[in-house]
């Protein structure tokens, strides 16, 4: 998102990565003391060029889980090599980026099921098999 | 913004005017005044008068040697802040595009760091000349309103400057409003206080040396 | 309408989970700089809230405020504000025309009465009567009464309606005023800029609707989320303006390595908005970016400020012809207290001759 043209003269460019990867250390030093104490950080309000974003997603690199969601736009949620750092990605329909955040959590909000999404599904199920007929259902 | 609008336009308008109204006022009724004509001849080995005149203007930018330690102060400050002054004012960018704005003259700037280090050194050095007035038991005795009003109006222009260009103490658009509402204050004084010693020294150095050198006295 | 449903359940049978409002809602408060633990109470909000009803009023404006809200970038995403707010009243967008599109109006006004948002874009003419715009036969002025009487609190989006604007640019021939002139008494936000950034728009009608109440805003009612920061502060040029290097000419070689532009008129330092970090079209680019100067769009009087091409640290006066006749004044002031002081001599120089001779 806003790709930056030309470098700034004088500025040492790695120096917000830098101290972006030492909030992500405390963080996640945190997270391990309290499984609850979750964080996320918005690399959209950084002075971050595309490229060096890029890096910085390349240093964190990939973990087990890569997830896809398609929520008004696809957003992506990989786990990066360290357990508990999330790399969560927004897009619009023509995947540009819309938002990018490192979560530090046990897993990031977004992949929780909503209870009210839960109820109402809870809802739309036993009305299904209620109503008998539904496809897939078994006779 | 009602502010910087105002400075920017009829605040600086007007202090352009007054200051020209001002300073060729002084300048011509000074130029105009009766002259004590010498009726003698002058001495065999004089110079033209306008040679006397013109020598005189820059012999006196250096004190004689006898004088040097006593104005050892005085002197260097001077320069220091002067020149300072003349760096700041000619080699900013913005205000190159204020001069060209008015006249159409333009010339390449000086790098804004090297510029706000000046003039942070010249600011040093207007107060360093302030102390000097204050703590000198002569320099005080003679001097009066005008004297610490030509110093104020001469140091905020420089102080403003600094913070505008620091982006320090209030939102910017206020901050370039006050710089400019002083520069208009300066402008506004000159013609009418010491200041004009900037326009007149040139012909008091250039009177004297005229009427030294129809005497033969070295200058 | 104002439906009596929640909007988490009247989305969710529209296919939008309650996962959708936490995006968006991540989206929004990271566009507001809010930290993003924020996202969830906005999400919850919005899910709790009721369909906003919204009349947007439009008088002399260009409909480039609607054009910028409806052309905005990640389009599935933006355009939940739609699904939030029931848009009863737009005069480009609704399908409904003449007397059937009043009536409308009147009816949202009537079931949602001290519950809806009014929006206006456009400034409003005052010079007779305010006869130089008229619609359905009655005048802006008459109309922006009667529908911001039971509004809950009104929105002036665009440069005309929150400062005037170009309809107010000298001479001001129809006497156009901003809606702040007219409105008292009503919770009143400005959101200006020509146009409006899309997401100032969106975020603040959003975050109204999450939040139940206003954002906060600056001494000119526009909301600090989106205008607290000037051009300036945010401009990726800052370096070149800092040492100097200053574009001279349009497309010199300054301008083509990207220097500062502050001597071809850039007013960024003294305009605040979000150009700078949000950009426009998608976070494609922003005028800077493009290689001209900040107009400064988002501040008042911006086309009476000497022109969009005068450098900041220039006068925007002409003052030409006073320094001529203050020159030929002091001229003349000069010449004539010589004179007497002339004359004054050459009397005293009589009286000592006179003297001498009696002498």
């Amino acid at each position: 998102m806003g790709a930056l043209t030309g470098s700034f003269p004088g500025a040492t460019p790695t120096d917000v990565a830098a101290a972006v990867l030492s909030e992500v250390a405390d963080r996640l030093e945190r997270l391990a003391a309290d499984p609850g104490a979750s964080e996320t950080i918005d690399l959209h309000g950084l002075p971050l060029t595309d490229a060096e974003r890029d890096q910085l997603r390349q240093r964190l690199g990939q973990g087990e889980v890569d997830a896809r969601l398609e929520i008004v736009g696809p957003t992506r949620i990989t786990e990066t090599a360290y357990a508990g750092v999330w790399w969560l990605r927004h897009a619009d329909d023509d995947d540009r980026p819309v938002l990018e955040h490192i979560v530090v959590a046990r897993v990031p909000a977004l992949l929780l099921a909503h209870a009210d999404d839960i109820a109402d599904a809870a809802r739309r199920l036993r009305a299904e098999l209620d109503a008998r007929g539904a496809p897939g259902d078994p006779a | 913004m009602e502010l910087l609008d105002f400075a920017r336009g009829p605040a600086l308008a007007f202090a352009g005017a007054v200051f020209v109204f001002g300073t060729l006022w002084r300048l011509t009724a000074v130029l105009l005044l009766p002259r004590l004509r010498d009726l003698s001849p002058a001495r065999a080995d004089a110079r033209a008068p306008w040679q006397s005149a013109l020598r005189t203007v820059f012999v006196r930018m250096w004190p004689r040697k006898e004088f040097l330690p006593m104005t050892a102060f005085a002197t260097a400050n001077s320069y220091v802040f002067h020149l300072g002054l003349a760096i700041l004012v000619f080699g900013l960018a913005p205000h190159i595009l204020f001069i060209r704005g008015f006249s159409g003259l333009a010339w390449p700037s000086l790098p804004s760091n090297l510029v706000f280090a000046v003039g942070v050194v010249t600011l040093v050095s207007l107060l360093a000349a302030l102390a000097r007035r204050l703590t000198h038991p002569v320099l005080r005795l003679i001097s009066h309103g005008g004297d610490y009003l030509s110093w104020l109006l001469t140091a905020l222009p420089v102080a403003t400057g600094l913070l505008a260009t620091g982006h320090l103490g209030a939102r910017y658009e206020t901050l370039l409003a006050v710089h400019l509402l002083s520069v208009a204050a300066f402008l506004i004084w000159f013609p009418f206080g010491k200041l004009m010693h900037a326009v007149l020294f040139a012909f008091s150095r250039g009177a004297t040396g005229i009427r030294f050198g129809h005497r033969g006295v070295s200058v | 309408m104002t439906a009596t449903k929640l909007l988490g359940d009247l989305l969710r049978e529209r296919g939008v989970s309650r996962r959708a409002f936490l995006k968006y809602a991540s989206y929004v408060t990271s566009l507001m700089a809010l930290p993003p633990s924020a996202a969830a109470a906005m999400a919850d909000g919005l899910a709790k809230a009721h369909r906003q009803a919204v009349i947007w009023l439009s008088f002399q404006e260009c409909t480039g405020c609607t054009e910028s809200l409806t052309r905005s970038f990640s389009p599935t995403l933006e355009e939940l504000i739609f699904d939030f707010i029931s848009l009863d009243y737009h005069e480009t967008l609704q399908a409904a025309s003449g007397e059937a599109a009043e009536a409308a109006r009147h009816a949202s006004m009537r079931e949602n009465k001290g519950k809806y948002i009014v929006v206006v874009d456009g400034s409003v003419p005052t010079a007779d009567g305010g006869v130089y715009s008229v619609i359905a036969g009655r005048t802006n002025l008459d109309v922006l009464a009667e529908t911001v009487a039971d509004a809950a609190a009104v929105i002036a989006v665009g440069t005309c309606a929150s400062f005037g604007g170009l309809p107010a640019a000298k001479p001001n021939p129809t006497g156009a005023v901003p809606v702040s002139e007219l409105v008292r008494g009503k919770p009143l936000i400005n959101i200006p800029g020509c146009p409006p950034m899309p997401q100032a728009m969106a975020g603040t009608i959003a975050q109204i609707l999450a939040f139940g109440k206003l954002p906060e805003l600056d001494a000119l009612n526009r909301p600090r989320a989106f205008f607290g920061e000037t051009i300036h502060d945010r401009c990726y040029r800052r370096p070149f303006y800092e040492r100097g290097m200053f574009a001279k000419s349009f497309d010199d070689r300054g301008a083509r390595d990207g220097w500062c532009l502050y001597e071809l008129g850039c007013k960024g330092p003294v305009t605040y908005n979000a150009c700078a970090s949000l950009k426009w079209n998608g976070g494609v680019s922003f005028p800077i970016q493009s290689g001209h100067g900040c107009i400064g769009c988002s501040e008042p009087r911006f086309w009476d400020r000497g022109g969009l091409y005068r450098p900041l640290s220039a006068g925007t006066t002409d003052a030409g012809r006073v320094i001529a006749i203050a020159a030929a004044a002091g001229v003349a002031l000069g010449a004539g207290s010589a004179a007497l002081a002339r004359r004054r001599s050459a009397a005293t120089r009589a009286l000592d001759e006179t003297r001498t001779k009696q002498e």
